[in-house]
């Protein structure tokens, strides 16, 4: 039997490579877990609202409830 | 509930940074957890740790002014002083609410929940009321909130309003809405 030699292992430092490389990895999920919250939630949000009231005219909308009888003070 | 109030959108606004912080540190801690779990490696040899105890008491320090900093802005928007149109008085009884406009003529009425056997198809069970309080839209108005026997609390989700009506003592809140409707 031929003996190869293999390469040795790596034996040292393994878990200060593994904790280097998922800390760094954790820190970006974590900030892209953020940074999807904040552009897939609460940028729409706050575009939601701009739009609602960028052309809202409180006038005719009070007609629209008035003329839908919600109102009990005024018909 | 939709924000009728600017006071109720910077709340919201608020309450979606928050959130997102949370979901930050949230997702940062399971991952860890789960890192903690999936391995065999251990550090046997002692340690000294001074670089990272700096990093995690620096970071939740610069989190927490994050949080922080817009909160107190809206803390001190809620108690700026707009001069009112109008004041209504809001005083809490065992079990209805009493409002008295006495800026230009008297008028003062109680306003009792409506049961659930006389509400007409189409209104809300336990939020109905037989004499409901009218108020501008788009203006400033002062509520003063007190109670007459017992601790209440006078609400109004989507204007961003709760103040405790306590007996001996008036509150003051200020609404304004920004939409006609009913809340």
């Amino acid at each position: 039997m031929a003996s190869e030699v293999l390469a040795k292992p790596q034996m040292r430092g393994l878990l200060a490579r593994r904790l280097r490389i998922h800390m760094v990895g954790a820190f970006l999920v974590s900030l892209g877990v953020a940074a999807l919250y904040k552009f897939a939630v609460a940028e729409p949000r706050k575009r939601a609202y701009a739009d609602f009231y960028k052309n809202y005219s409180p006038e005719k909308d009070f007609e629209e409830m008035k003329k839908a009888g919600i109102f009990r003070s005024i018909k | 509930q939709n924000a009728a109030s600017p006071i109720m959108e910077e709340l919201i606004a608020f309450h979606d940074h928050a959130l997102m912080i949370i979901f930050l540190i949230s997702s940062l801690v399971l991952y860890i957890i789960s890192l903690m779990l999936t391995t065999k490696l251990t550090h046997t040899s002692t340690m000294n740790a001074q670089e990272i105890e700096m990093i995690w008491t620096i970071l939740p320090a610069m989190i927490l002014i994050m949080i922080a900093l817009p909160s107190l802005r809206i803390l001190y928007m809620t108690d700026e002083f707009n001069k009112p149109y109008l004041t209504l008085k809001a005083i809490g009884h065992q079990w209805y609410w009493s409002y008295e406009y006495s800026d230009y003529e008297d008028l003062a009425f109680d306003s009792y929940i409506m049961p659930t056997y006389f509400l007409e198809p189409g209104e809300f069970r336990l939020l109905e009321v037989d004499n409901r309080t009218t108020l501008p839209m788009e203006a400033d108005i002062r509520v003063l909130i007190s109670s007459q026997d017992v601790l209440h609390s006078w609400a109004v989700p989507s204007l961003g309003v709760k103040t405790d009506a306590i007996p001996g003592r008036l509150n003051q809140a200020m609404v304004a809405s920004m939409r006609p409707g009913l809340y």
